[in-house]
């Protein structure tokens, strides 16, 4: 026990070193920034501007926020909400709807506000129900495929698998295609949505919870902690983020449609996988209980400057989403390399 | 009983890190019998019939089967000598046949085999097990335990196993099914087989065996032949002397101010209801084996186990635990079993675990920032003996012992009124026992009313100011201080109603 040193009396290069003995994924992450940066710089035109920075930032925008939301998830122990695109998908419909036509209702119609909480409470709606039934004991994965189905057929069923245009100028314009100190709101968005998610994780009662649940869900429920209220609010929060996502994009679009966020989103196809990539890339346990919403931001951009690398060397869509996949696979391998050399296994 | 032994193991050592598992083991076997092993918990029981039966290849010492000294690497090559074993946990396939199970290895069998001829070759093995009513193509799903147990062993035997390991074969059987199991081994010793029987249940070893091998702290204590001695030599065997100065003295008197009265509760597991008081600032221990109850009621205090009926009454409150957040609100804290199961979060920090049950106590309006929780868990580790400069290690890096501390103290955070403990040393080391077998009664003078549940039979003798015996499923008996004697109590776990007529 005496070969304990305190902390503080390390020198600095020491306690550097310690910081990312203890943190190798994150090292790892950072690593391959570097590498990408430095191939960037000297291996692609374009690369080192301020617009393209900007660009590959909103690029991660949209499919950071999902993934901050199925962070939580993730980290819960319940493994993903794969109803993503789906629940993007009606909650776009929706938003729509209500800019097109108020629901009916032609007082209403083009009311950003009404639509925005319509759009937001569809979302509630769909991440309650499905938390409640995986709360009770339903495996995430069915549940929420059975949910896709449901939400996926509703918003075509609803739309009669139509767009739904709404003319500029319009209530949400300043969402879509706004800025604000030469930012996009998106970005504006998931810069502010990672720090509350990091602080919401770090620092209330409810995060520690995640992390609780998600390490053990028996020892969870010993201490007082459930995971059926918990699977409720976490799949509620990821839904939320996914209307939210969905409400930006049609607002840049002025217009939605049911299959949206299937095909070609953004820019590497499908919008599911890319979320789910997103988690991955970042180094978050899959079982539960390790990683952070830091590291989902941060994979997120990871993914979006890989992206941009592969458009600013002329790839298209097809090579690009192969490297999504194969980002996928590196980052479990990784991952479980070095998971078993620095964690418990017992 | 001159002939020599098919298995002798002698001067057997292992050490797993700096923990001395078996010092010196002596062991033999010869052919046709049936030997005991015992020993309490932690003796070196299972680390001896891995080593026998191959699974630990990384021992000290001589073995010699037929007089040959042999070296095993795996499990395999000791079946491949004769020697098979019957784990507690069964190793059958719930949806498939009894007669594919038995020849699950496909050893013996032709490529292409359909069911009839699989059932028509285990015929012979099944009889010879007492299982002559069984269906070999019947799913093992549909049999009782007991009954599987008995496929268990039929299989062993289609192996050609010559000496058998039987590991607490009746730990989870009724009295019926225990005698089945009894029946089948006295059959295959008859038949030839030798048969290491390890088991708690004195009353079947003495039915059965013809000599019984003791452990104790990793040494034998030489081959009793079963008609010498009697069930209170052999618990002084298993013991020794020395022990009870590992345990805190015991309180000076009982207080009669119930702290919390239990009510007709009846959870799974137990057959009738049960109903006792627990004083305010005693250790209460509810002494059982396997099966038995003590455990079962423990976790229905708690909201773990739900109960049938029943209610408690703590504090003037009358009510009945749904769930541990329940109990826990009613400040009753569990500390289960099994606490890589649900007692610690092993990939989190210890303060993490330490606190995990008492957040909002640590927090302000549902914000933690940190320095509350700091101090927090470090005075219940403190107080706890864990390690403070330890609190950011994942608590899955700590010893047995130390885990144990934290998965305990944790329960300290919610200032409890009552400390409800299953097993409070399963799987720690002596040292770590003792620790806490002293926090234990030092929170019991601060007036926490302690209620553990225990099959170590010390234990449940030295660190309890009160003992209430249950046997299968029913509550036999209670205690006090001077009269808590480990012979009454081990009879009364184990034949309180004199069926084996020692």
């Amino acid at each position: 026990m005496s070969a304990i040193i305190e902390n503080n009396q390390l020198p600095f290069s020491a306690k550097f070193l310690q910081f990312y003995k203890d943190r190798t994924l994150l090292a790892i992450l950072l690593s391959l920034f570097a590498v990408m940066f430095i191939y960037g710089i000297f291996f692609t035109e374009n690369y080192l501007t301020i617009t393209n920075f900007k660009a590959i930032i909103r690029d991660a925008a949209l499919y950071g926020i999902m993934a901050i939301g199925l962070t939580f998830v993730t980290l819960s122990g319940n493994f993903f909400l794969l109803s993503l695109k789906e629940t993007a998908s009606i909650c776009g419909v929706t938003f729509a709807m209500g800019m097109a036509t108020g629901f009916g209702s032609p007082d209403l119609a083009g009311n950003f506000l009404v639509s925005l909480l319509a759009a937001l409470a569809v979302g509630v709606v769909s991440g309650v129900i499905q938390g409640y039934f995986v709360g009770m004991g339903g495996n995430p994965i069915v549940v929420t495929l059975g949910g896709a189905g449901i939400l996926y057929g509703i918003g075509a069923w609803w739309s009669d698998n139509l767009v739904i245009n709404f003319t500029r100028p319009h209530d949400a314009e300043w969402l879509g295609t706004g800025s604000f100190l030469g930012l996009p709101s998106i970005t504006w968005s998931f810069i502010l949505i990672a720090i509350a998610a990091e602080i919401v994780l770090r620092h209330t009662n409810f995060g520690r919870k995640v992390y609780l649940v998600g390490a053990n869900k028996a020892a969870g429920k010993a201490t007082g902690h459930e995971n059926f209220s918990m699977a409720i609010i976490v799949f509620t929060i990821c839904s939320v983020c996914c209307a939210f996502v969905a409400v930006a994009f049609v607002a840049q679009m002025d217009s939605a449609q049911s299959n949206y966020f299937s095909a070609e989103f953004g820019s590497s196809g499908d919008m599911t996988i890319l979320v789910i990539a997103t988690v991955m890339v970042g180094g978050n346990s899959i079982m539960g209980g390790y990683g952070s919403t830091l590291r989902t931001s941060l994979g997120a951009i990871f993914i979006a400057m890989v992206d941009n690398m592969m458009v600013l060397q002329g790839f298209n869509s097809g090579p690009r989403i192969v490297g999504v996949g194969l980002m996928i696979v590196f980052s479990i391998i990784v991952f479980g390399l070095f998971a078993k050399g620095s964690r418990a296994q017992e | 009983m001159s002939t020599n032994p098919i298995l002798k193991i002698s001067k057997v050592s292992r050490t797993f890190g700096a923990i001395q598992a078996l010092k010196e083991a002596n062991f033999e076997i010869n052919e046709g019998e049936i030997m005991g092993l015992v020993g309490e918990n932690g003796a070196g029981k299972s680390t001896l019939v891995k080593i026998i039966s191959g699974f630990d290849p990384g021992f000290k010492g001589s073995y010699q089967i037929n007089g040959k000294e042999v070296k095993f690497e795996t499990p395999s090559q000791a079946e491949e000598s004769g020697i098979a074993i019957a784990q507690q946990e069964l190793s059958l396939i719930p949806n498939m046949s009894v007669a594919e199970n038995i020849f699950l290895t496909g050893a013996k069998v032709k490529k292409f085999a359909t069911l009839n001829t699989l059932a028509k070759m285990a015929r012979p093995y099944l009889d010879e097990v007492g299982l002559t009513e069984v269906d070999p193509t019947t799913r093992i799903n549909l049999l009782s335990v007991g009954e599987q147990h008995l496929v268990e062993v039929a299989r062993l035997i289609s192996r050609e196993a010559k000496i058998l390991i039987l590991d607490e074969p009746t730990a989870a059987l009724g009295e019926a099914e225990s005698r089945r199991i009894l029946e089948m081994v006295e059959r295959l010793a008859a038949n030839g087989k030798s048969i290491i029987y390890v088991s708690h249940r004195l009353d079947e070893i003495f039915k059965i065996t013809k000599r019984i091998t003791i452990l104790r702290d990793g040494v034998s204590q030489g081959i009793q032949e079963t008609k010498d001695i009697d069930v209170n030599k052999l618990v002084e065997i298993m013991l020794g002397r020395e022990l009870a100065n590992m345990f805190p003295s015991k309180a000076d008197h009982i207080s009669d101010d119930p702290k919390l009265e239990v009510k007709e509760l009846w959870p799974d597991g137990v057959l009738e209801p049960v109903s006792f008081s627990a004083f305010k600032g005693e250790i209460l221990g509810l002494s059982g084996q396997l099966g038995s109850g003590a455990g079962e009621v423990l976790a229905s205090i708690a909201g773990a186990l739900q109960s049938r009926s029943g209610s408690l009454t703590l504090n003037g409150e009358t009510f009945l635990p749904k769930s541990p957040s329940h109990a826990i609100k009613k400040k009753i804290a569990y500390c289960s079993s099994d606490r890589k199961k649900d007692g610690l979060f092993l990939g989190r920090p210890i303060f993490e675990n330490l606190t995990s049950p008492a957040l909002g106590a640590i927090s302000k309006y549902g914000f933690n920032f940190g320095s509350s929780e700091d101090n927090y868990s470090r005075n219940l580790a403190k107080e706890f003996l864990i390690d403070v400069k330890r609190m950011h290690d994942e608590s899955g890096l700590l010893s047995g012992g130390n885990q144990q501390k934290v998965a305990l103290g944790k329960w300290l955070s919610i200032k409890p009124d009552v400390l409800l403990v299953n097993e409070p040393t399963r799987g720690v080391d002596v040292g770590a026992k003792s620790e806490i077998y002293q926090r234990m009664r030092e929170l019991a003078a601060r007036g926490i009313t302690i209620i553990f549940a225990s099959t170590d039979i010390q234990e449940i003798t030295y660190l309890p100011d009160r003992v209430i015996t249950f046997y299968r499923g029913m509550m036999i008996d209670e205690h006090r201080l001077e009269q808590i004697k480990t012979p009454v109590i081990l009879k009364e776990i184990t034949d309180p109603f004199n069926e084996t007529n020692l």
